[in-house]
């Protein structure tokens, strides 16, 4: 538990400002859609114009974009991008931070089991998505309902909103289980800048082509926004890869950290 | 039993030679020294002792148990590591209480001793101290929870000498009060005036281990000699000297043996100068790696 909290405290500042940004995103985007809404048309028009691998990259469909759920599924992409980053960094940094700062001499001679600091940590990561989450939620919610043109289903906004924490869970596990192969992760913000990136910009062209296939590649397309909000429900196969990656990576992770060599500080 | 027990360690590091069958038992109440030039292996041993690191094979062990197996047992173990570098952001007395939090004992009493002894301001952010002070937090964080077995890695590096005078004070009413010390270093004067029994590491493998008395009986003294005219070079002609060098007024050599029996040779000449020292740790490892090779 005191490890735990340590952590939490440690996250506190760096969650704030991964909150901020993307509540300033949303905000910035969805402040638009009455006039958008106004103008629907002529978005459409413009949008049409765009190549297709652009729209995909911008997560635009252009039948609903003038829907509230359209238009936010749109924006939500970003969010999920920014959400995305996030995890991946807590991911990698959260067990080699111990290494980098030299602070691992301290922690990994107290009286507890490398497991148990694993466990602390993961706790406390996936504490701070949810946090993250949820004050985003409710803030987007209040954004949403402030912006609306006509009634929306709460429900599907829920629903589109919830795959930010999934997203995030995958994108946090597979940065933990990277960063334990490595000895001394001397910076992780390239790394899991590229990565995040990378996934984002192989999805949208992926995405363009929509080959059911290829859409495993990268866990941002797992989460087909048109389908949820028409169907009402998530894609089994896709819910169940992104859980599968998460369980194989948090228990390679826990087992290579607790075989690992603990190198002194040079 | 022995509170360290450490059998035909091996470690290596990929190819890298880390320590090579290492044997040693540490009893119940002793200060061991544990003493090396820099790269010996003396850090890989403490913390392969520590769990840190996973050995080659063979197996080091505390109170019986392994580190790794049984993470329990560093409730015992207080442990200062040669540097120290603590989370950011946070003050002395929050990284002893988190510390602190490790330990079944309730350690609040003993933090303020020994921030009293050590002279440590507990308010002070830690980024803020000079690398002695945060070594000091380091000696503080190792002591709060009055460890039985008691794990040094280069204590005293960063310490004033009135400080460090003040840690082997406070290392030694330790001991009185039933822990062991296991003190890693490469200054041989602070082994010497702590500990019982020594190991001596070099390029991996122990190359001797026995009792501070018994080493202190075949000791060397650096001798240098200032002579008011050349010296005559047979007065160094005499048991015990070795690797003399004589350049006309002055000479310097290894002398072992009964120091009297050199002193009454010297007064037969005119000094102008003379000095006796400690031979350098280096020194004292070259007779032993000769006598061994």
């Amino acid at each position: 538990m005191n490890m735990y909290l340590h952590e939490l405290k440690s996250l506190r500042k760096s969650t704030i400002i991964w909150v901020c940004a993307m509540i300033a995103i949303a905000l910035m985007y969805l402040s638009l859609y009455p006039a958008i809404y106004r103008d629907g048309a002529h978005f459409k028009d413009m949008l049409a114009g765009y190549p297709a691998s652009i729209r995909a990259i911008l997560g635009v469909t252009v039948d609903s974009v003038t829907s509230l759920l359209g238009f936010y599924a749109m924006i939500l992409a970003f969010v999920v991008l920014c959400g995305g980053i996030q995890a991946m960094n807590l991911g990698m940094s959260i067990l080699s931070k111990e290494t980098r700062e030299r602070t691992a001499d301290f922690l990994l001679v107290k009286p507890v089991s490398r497991a148990a600091v694993v466990t602390a940590k993961i706790l406390a990561a996936l504490t701070m998505f949810l946090i993250t989450d949820l004050i985003y939620y409710a803030v987007a919610s209040a954004i949403a309902f402030m912006v609306r043109q006509s009634s929306y289903s709460g429900g599907l906004f829920f629903m589109i909103n919830f795959t930010l924490l999934f997203i995030q869970f995958i994108f946090f596990a597979i940065g933990a289980v990277v960063s334990v192969f490595f000895d001394r992760l001397r910076s992780v913000l390239p790394v899991s800048l590229g990565t995040v990136f990378g996934c984002y910009i192989i999805g949208a062209l992926i995405a363009a082509g929509k080959d059911d296939w290829a859409r495993f590649i990268s866990p941002f397309r797992y989460f087909d926004y048109s389908y949820i909000v028409q169907n009402s429900r998530y894609e089994t196969p896709y819910l169940i890869t992104g859980a599968v990656i998460v369980v194989v990576s948090i228990v390679t992770c826990y087992f290579v950290y607790v075989r690992k060599d603990i190198h002194a500080v040079s | 039993m022995s509170v360290i027990e450490i059998k035909n360690l091996t470690k290596y590091y990929g190819k890298a030679r880390g320590v090579i069958d290492v044997s040693i038992d540490v009893e119940q109440g002793e200060i061991f020294g544990f003493i090396g030039p820099n790269g010996a292996g003396k850090s890989t041993t403490i913390r392969t002792l520590l769990g840190l690191i996973y050995p080659t094979s063979g197996s080091a062990k505390i109170f019986g148990k392994s580190c790794t197996t049984n993470p329990e047992v560093r409730q015992e173990v207080g442990y200062l590591p040669s540097e120290v570098f603590y989370y950011d952001g946070m003050r002395v007395i929050d990284l002893l209480r988190y510390s602190a939090s490790f330990y079944r004992k309730d350690c609040t009493k003993r933090i303020n001793e020994l921030a009293e002894i050590m002279d440590l301001d507990l308010k002070r952010r830690i980024d803020d101290l000079s690398f002695g002070n945060k070594k000091k937090v380091g000696i503080v964080q190792g002591l709060i929870h009055g460890p039985k077995l008691i794990i040094l890695d280069e204590p005293t590096t960063g310490l004033d000498p009135l400080m460090q005078q003040t840690f082997f004070d406070l290392i030694a009413s330790e001991n009185k009060k039933g822990a062991t010390v296991f003190l890693s270093s490469h200054i041989l004067r602070e082994v010497q005036k702590m500990c019982e029994r020594v190991a001596l590491i070099k390029d991996g493998r122990i190359i001797k281990l026995e009792r501070m008395s018994a080493l202190q009986e075949n000791n060397f003294k650096r001798i240098k000699v200032e002579g008011l005219s050349d010296l005559d070079k047979t007065i160094f002609d005499m048991p015990g000297v070795s690797k003399l060098e004589n350049g006309g007024k002055t000479a310097s050599f290894l002398y072992r043996g009964d120091i009297n029996n050199v002193i009454r040779k010297l007064a037969q000449t005119e000094v102008s100068n003379l000095s006796i020292d400690e031979p350098d740790l280096e020194e004292v490892f070259m007779h032993y790696y000769s006598k061994d090779g």
